[in-house]
């Protein structure tokens, strides 16, 4: 009988503990957002949480444009973080070192060989 | 043993549906069959569920949650984003593995095995689309096998210590799409069937065909979901192989052994495919590992910093100590050689690899010792909880 209740005791305190692990993990380690879980499968939901608006940007200029290929320029691709960024969430629309669709910072100077197609609040989009 | 066999029936399935994924998909299979592949996982899990609910319904209630939370969490860290997801997203929209021929976005580690990115682009597909969100869910669908397995052998409250163990040391790696929780449950379900098939000689599970076919789908999974499973199998096919020749049974379990190490076939065809189109992370392929071994192998600060960051990790001590307790409480000579072997063994090739890294030692170590050293911590836990289970059976 006494090792019942012990054994009983002892199922009680682990099942708080499971309990408090995972609320640990869902509140503190998690990143949990209630307005993801409204929609998870919406093909837009989780993006702004995930990315710089800047990389969002940029594919919404593609999407426009319907373009296959894209370019950045040397300062976009020095930046480690916005150059694979952008390559990932656009796919499958590539970088191509040939294409004609440029982006630029829209603190950087633009060639003379180059047109602003679109200027975002981050980026411009350019034909070169 | 469970009633029919049903946990290890549901296992099997399971991660044979997962294997078959990725085969599918290696034989450029109609998007069709890998839709309806993947509806029967999800009605296997169903099946899982709805029969006898209170049979392990902590893990049926817990799992729920994690699922709650995966669907609730974009998907932010550099792994998960650029290598992992990002590779489920290139399946997704090429329809094949073998998409990284082109070696697009080199940083995306092109060479790395693709078995969970498979699996998660098979869930997009059934969708119809991809996010930011849903695909990780796959990578969390697939910790259901080894969890389900776990309750053949540790009932009640001792699996509510198994998930208390697998939530303290796995964490959130159970649902952010990161591989490396994945890597820590199946490499220690691995070594677990290998010591009860083949190292153990006191086992009556030796003649069950079904947890060999289990082990084989295990280890496949091991190697194919990233590249430290590949050494993490090795280490154990290793040990096990030593065990047996210093116990002069090699020749008994011989044929088990071969069989089983046909698990390696899979990865080793990848590794081959890779070599032979030129697919690989450049940084470390370009760079000279024996020559970074070589500058850092007489410099003690070295060994010094590699062992702080892998060894002084809170969980893997705080493991470290319950798998002593356990062992100090009930001797098990064979199995504490068995885990110290493969323990020590992983410790020694980590201490190689960090030597030999291209990148700063210090910047790889802060950004990787934790996660590597979650296999070890899991194993050492694992096996401390198994081995005061089997005390008390004994006892009884």
């Amino acid at each position: 009988m006494m090792a019942e209740v012990k054994i009983k005791k002892f199922k009680f305190f682990f099942l708080i503990l499971c309990i408090i692990q995972l609320f640990y993990i869902f509140h503190f380690r998690s990143g949990f957002k209630y307005e993801i879980i409204k929609n998870p499968f919406n093909e837009s939901s989780g993006i702004s949480y995930a990315l710089h608006p800047s990389v969002i940007e940029s594919n919404d200029f593609l999407k426009k444009q319907k373009a296959i290929n894209f370019n950045l320029s040397e300062s976009l691709k020095k930046d480690t973080y916005l150059y694979q960024r952008t390559i990932e969430f656009n796919y499958p629309i590539r970088i191509n070192e040939s294409s004609k669709l440029v982006f630029f910072l829209n603190t950087e100077d633009i060639p003379n060989t180059c047109k602003v197609i679109e200027t975002g609040k981050y980026l411009k989009l350019t034909q070169c | 043993m469970t009633k029919d066999n049903f946990h290890e029936k549901i296992t099997l399935v399971l991660s044979f549906l997962i294997l078959n994924n990725y085969l599918l998909l290696s034989l450029n299979f109609s998007l069709l069959l890998i839709k309806i592949n993947f509806l029967i996982f999800l009605v296997t899990v169903l099946i899982f569920y709805s029969k006898n609910f209170f049979e392990n319904p902590f893990l049926k209630i817990f799992f729920l949650f994690i699922i709650f939370i995966c669907l609730g969490t974009p998907t932010f860290d550099w792994d998960p984003r650029s290598i992992w997801l990002f590779h489920a997203k290139r399946i997704f929209y090429d329809q094949s593995i073998f998409s990284v021929m082109d070696n697009y976005a080199g940083f995306s580690r092109n060479d790395y095995p693709n078995l969970a990115p498979a699996f998660a682009s098979s869930l997009a597909s059934l969708v119809g689309h991809w996010n930011e969100v849903f695909p990780k869910l796959s990578f969390a669908l697939m910790f259901l096998p080894p969890l389900i397995l776990t309750y053949v052998f540790l009932k009640d409250t001792q699996y509510l210590i198994f998930l208390s163990i697998v939530f303290f040391t796995i964490g959130k790696y159970l649902f952010n799409g990161w591989a490396d929780g994945l890597v820590a449950v199946y490499f220690c379900l691995s070594a677990f069937l290998m010591y009860l098939l083949i190292v153990s000689n006191n086992n009556f599970l030796k003649k069950k065909i079904l947890f060999y076919l289990i082990a084989f789908c295990f280890f496949v999974t091991l190697t194919l979901i990233k590249n430290e499973g590949i050494a993490l199998l090795f280490i154990l096919f290793a040990t096990t192989f030593f065990i047996k020749l210093y116990k002069g049974e090699l020749r008994k379990d011989i044929s088990k052994l071969v069989f089983l190490s046909i698990s390696f076939l899979p990865i080793i065809l990848w590794k081959l495919f890779c070599y032979s189109k030129g697919i690989g992370n450049d940084h470390y392929y370009n760079a000279n590992m024996l020559l970074n071994l070589l500058a850092r192998l007489d410099d003690l600060n070295n060994y010094k910093l590699i062992l702080y960051f892998l060894l002084l990790n809170e969980k893997f001590l705080f493991s470290l100590l319950f798998f002593l307790i356990s062992f100090w409480i009930n001797r098990n000579k064979e199995l504490l050689g068995f885990v110290s072997i493969v323990a020590i063994s992983y410790i020694f090739i980590l201490l190689f690899l960090y030597l030999a890294t291209p990148d700063d030692l210090y910047f790889h170590l802060n950004s990787s010792a934790a996660r590597v050293i979650k296999s070890l911590s899991f194993l050492v836990a694992f096996f401390g909880l198994y081995n005061l289970t089997n005390r008390k059976i004994k006892t009884v």
